[in-house]
């Protein structure tokens, strides 16, 4: 009896951790059954590396949306990264003990905020200085990747205070002892030695930022052509889905999930570079 | 910008606080220094900016949000029914607990008996445990647009739920899986292998031994997990204007005609699409907010308890 | 030493970007709040100065004209709103194909809601965009269109060009299978209906009469325009007062999506802020009228523009027109 109440309760837990392989699975199926027709009704070429995109017209290229996402999502890690490594070395080796009992909650508040809300901040306040600045509307591929890199933050500072919390303090107090300054000691001996943990900071923040949509919505311009300059205006792919799936229906609607798709892919190699990078730490 | 440096050296000051450092150093030996290396100098004032940055930006968010939200704070948003007139977000609330109390309630067993069988039961190297870890991780980076377009076609089309509450907790608990999942594993790792000795030493076996002494010693970590997920569902917007819909009300039934339920968040966008009642958006913002506070206090105490108990 | 001069420089550049930002950021917060106070004052000067308009915009806009480059806003493809803007404007022009395409240049900033568009023209002076007349408010400057004011009561007559109606569709045989569905409509087409219409700043349309509540039962299932929904929301809120045992669900998704559900019959009710396509009434669908209203070419309240013609109108959209210079 109790050898089958066990054998129950096991398979019970395999099931459980089987879930999550089963989502995997109906949400790859699901995109790709709806997705993949469309792709193949307008021509892979015609779709991925069209640029022409205008639905009512017919034309269905997302290939300026591809380059927006990229060019945004690039911006945004050039921004958010630096200042989140050292805003995690403030944290780790700076910042003194009462002072991290209010730092840290911030951090973690910061990662809470709505995203809608970002858009409306990043909409009265950082258009208008971009406006100010670079002249034009202020809705930007600029715009929005100063506002992505504001909202990755948080992930950068999360994980590389983690990772550099775990180097081992001889490697700083060594480098003391051998007459550098606290600065060297952080910089040179802790912080090459979170390298991975770093890494890894880089690549969740590339996977947030990319996949991020109510905020760029509302900062980004929307338009639907290749950016000429860091100053004009772009459409990321997730801005794509939700601005016009509330209209679409037929070809129009399986393009959109179409996009889903090849977003998607995106997440699954930045996904797979992640594990890679995992594995080579083990 | 100008108080920047004075606010570095009052730092700089704290930092050599005895606790810290095997040996003190004054600050005039500081100053010494950083003439000597200036490298050493503008890292640390790079590294001050940052700082001041990242919170400075949290400080002027939370900021703006109060200045625009606070004085359209009425009572009668708070009112039992929405109405056009009064605009009230209360239905919202109730629906963003409904959706929240119904989606862990699917999603924490699931995750929790997942991380159990990853931990417990599964042998080191075993091929199906690498997919489940692959897969979980995957789950975890998908954009919550995606998992709003599959909700849309799997809940709401093939099954012909139409807008519905279950479309949107389904498509929500998917999204917090692998977050309950991977806080669970932690804190079943962090249970000492000394525990499982001594149940498995006095004749329990492989099940009581998970209920009885593991699962209860990870309460603490599971529960950390459980608060993380509740910020991310109360937060969550893109995945379920597509799932649960627009409905102002709080509905009768789960699935089918009627049952669209808007939370808290996707109840703001909505006001504020229009452009009829953006004050009363900011107004929800600010009640978003203070939810998000509370839930971020909560998980911290949580957290503290976790690293009293080890320490 | 390499290093250490790139490490210089780059925190040269940084404690640059951070002042600028600050200062930017100083000087925009007190122009906004400078242009917040001056709101309410401005918008009663343009209500004011509307009513003299007519005699004296000549000789104004020519005074006092802007000498920058035109941003342009407009709303997302799908949108009832903008389809009927293009075609009114006749922005939507033969192609070489002779289609019919919607011509509006590439680089016109889009936003996918009516508020998106009154913030980013309210934030920014040389825009330009267009909303429903039902959702305007004194953070921007609705335009006189021809010379006609946007106001309901020149709609009504048919002197402003730029109004489309409200449309409700459904399937024949579903509407005459749900009593509760065809008692809205008839509610929506009574006098208190249309009344309600009236007092929300739409344009009534002729009604059929006082409507008795016939004591329905029922649920009905609305889908469609975001533009519709607010005034409809009221309606059926009125409605359910007078028959408490009807439960209504709206969902603001889209003129697009509101017809898609219609035809396929997973609502009862599709709205939209558009007339419906000849093929989607081929596919079944009956198409009602249930107000008009209004679109208004709206710029920030700092441009002194008062006046614009259609043909105008139409070369901004086009791209023929680039700056707010080349304006008549």
């Amino acid at each position: 009896m109790q050898k089958v109440k066990e054998g129950i309760m096991h398979a019970l837990f395999l099931i459980c951790a089987c879930v999550s392989i089963l989502a995997v699975v109906l949400i790859c199926v699901y995109l790709l059954a709806s997705g993949v027709p469309a792709i193949g009704e307008i021509g892979v070429t015609d779709f991925l590396f069209g640029t022409k995109w205008k639905p009512s017209s017919g034309y269905y290229g997302i290939f300026p949306m591809i380059i927006g996402s990229i060019l945004v999502t690039g911006i945004a890690v050039v921004i958010g990264v630096p200042i989140g490594i050292l805003c995690a070395v403030f944290m780790s080796h700076y910042c003194p003990k009462k002072l991290y009992r209010f730092v840290k909650p911030a951090i973690n508040l910061l990662a809470g905020i709505p995203s809608i809300v970002y858009g409306f901040f990043g909409l009265v306040v950082i258009v208008p200085i971009m406006k100010e600045l670079f002249g034009g509307s202020g809705k930007s591929l600029l715009t929005a990747g100063i506002l992505l890199g504001i909202m990755i933050l948080p992930t950068v500072i999360k994980t590389t205070e983690s990772s550099l919390n775990a180097v081992p303090k001889s490697y700083y107090e060594g480098a003391l002892a051998l007459g550098a300054t606290h600065e060297r000691s952080v910089f040179f001996a802790s912080l090459p030695a979170a390298k991975s943990g770093i890494l890894a900071a880089i690549i969740l923040g590339v996977g947030r930022a990319i996949g991020e949509t109510m905020a760029v919505i509302l900062v980004a311009g929307n338009q639907t052509v290749i950016p000429k300059s860091i100053t004009s205006g772009i459409r990321t792919m997730t801005s794509n889905i939700v601005m016009e799936m509330g209209y679409a229906g037929g070809l129009h609607r399986e393009a959109l999930i179409a996009t889903g798709v090849v977003l998607f892919v995106f997440i699954l190699i930045i996904n797979l570079c992640f594990s890679a990078l995992k594995r080579r730490k083990d | 910008m100008t108080d920047a440096p004075t606010a570095a050296m009052t730092n700089e000051k704290k930092t050599t606080a005895p606790e810290n450092y095997i040996n003190r150093v004054t600050l005039g030996a500081r100053l010494k220094q950083y003439a000597r290396s200036p490298l050493s100098l503008i890292l640390m004032i790079l590294v001050m900016l940052a700082a001041i940055f990242s919170v400075g930006m949290l400080i002027f968010i939370i900021a703006y949000i109060l200045i625009n939200g606070v004085p359209h704070l009425t009572a009668e948003q708070f009112d039992w029914n929405y109405t056009t007139e009064n605009v009230s977000m209360m239905p919202a609330m109730i629906n963003t607990l409904i959706m929240t109390a119904l989606t862990l309630v699917i999603a924490v067993p699931i995750g929790v008996f997942a991380a159990v069988y990853l931990v417990e039961y599964a042998k080191r190297g075993n091929k199906l445990v690498k997919i489940i870890r692959v897969t979980t991780e995957t789950l975890s980076g998908i954009p919550s647009i995606v998992f709003g377009l599959f909700g849309y076609l799997m809940f709401n089309i093939s099954f012909g739920w139409g807008f519905s509450m279950m479309a949107g907790v389904i498509t929500l608990a998917m999204m917090i899986l692998p977050l309950i999942i991977r806080t669970t594993e932690e804190a079943l790792l962090a249970v000492p292998d000394s525990y499982r000795e001594g149940s498995f030493g006095l004749g329990a076996g492989k099940m009581r031994t998970v209920f009885r002494v593991i699962l209860p010693t990870a309460v603490p970590g599971i529960m950390s997990g459980v608060i993380l997920s509740i910020g991310r569902i109360v937060g969550e917007s893109a995945a379920l204007i597509f799932t649960s819909g627009s409905g102002h009300s709080i509905p009768g039934s789960l699935v089918g005609s009627g049952s669209s339920a808007a939370t808290l968040t996707v109840h703001m966008y909505i006001l504020s699409n229009e452009g009829l009642h953006v004050n009363e958006a900011f107004a929800s913002a600010v009640v978003l907010l203070a939810l998000t506070f509370l839930i971020n206090l909560v998980s911290d105490l949580i957290e503290r308890r976790i690293a009293k108990k080890k320490g | 030493m390499t290093t250490r001069k790139i490490t210089l420089s780059a925190a040269a550049l940084l404690m640059v970007a951070a002042l600028a930002g600050c200062s930017g950021n100083t000087s925009s917060t007190s122009s906004t709040s400078s242009s917040a106070a001056e709101a309410g004052s401005s918008a009663a000067d343009t209500s004011a100065a509307d009513s003299s308009a007519a005699d004296s915009t000549a000789s104004d806009s020519t005074a006092s004209k802007l000498d920058t480059d035109i941003t342009v806003v407009s709303r997302e493809d799908g949108s009832g709103t903008r389809g009927a803007f293009v075609e009114l404007m006749g922005i939507e022009q033969q192609n070489e194909a002779g289609e019919k395409e919607d011509m509006t240049r590439g680089d016109a900033e889009i936003s996918n809601s009516t508020n998106g568009v009154m913030m980013s023209v309210a934030g920014n002076v040389d825009a330009i965009g267009y909303i429903s007349l039902g959702s305007l408010n004194d953070t921007v400057k609705a335009l006189d269109v021809n010379g006609v004011e946007c106001s309901v009561a020149d709609i009504k007559s048919g002197d402003y060009v730029v109004a489309r109606p409200f449309n409700v569709c459904y399937q024949q045989a579903k509407l005459d299978g749900n009593a509760a569905a065809k008692d809205l409509i008839a509610f929506i087409e009574s006098d208190d209906g249309q009344k309600i219409i009236a007092d929300n700043g739409y344009i009534a349309i002729d009604s059929t009469g006082a409507y008795a509540p016939s004591g329905v039962t029922g649920a009905i299932s609305l889908n469609g325009s975001t533009s519709v929904g607010p005034i409809m929301e009221k309606l059926c809120e009125a409605y359910k007062a007078l028959n408490p045992d009807v439960s209504i669900d709206i969902q603001q998704t889209g003129s697009g999506a509101g017809i898609t559900s219609a035809t396929e019959g997973t609502c009862d009710i599709g709205m939209s802020s558009r007339e419906l396509k000849q093929e989607e009434l081929d596919a079944g669908l009956t198409e009602m009228k249930i107000a008009d209203d209004g679109i208004a070419v709206i710029v920030n309240l700092e441009n002194p523009i008062e006046n614009i013609t259609s043909d105008e109108v139409m070369k901004i959209y086009t791209g023929e027109i680039n700056n707010w210079s080349e304006l008549g």
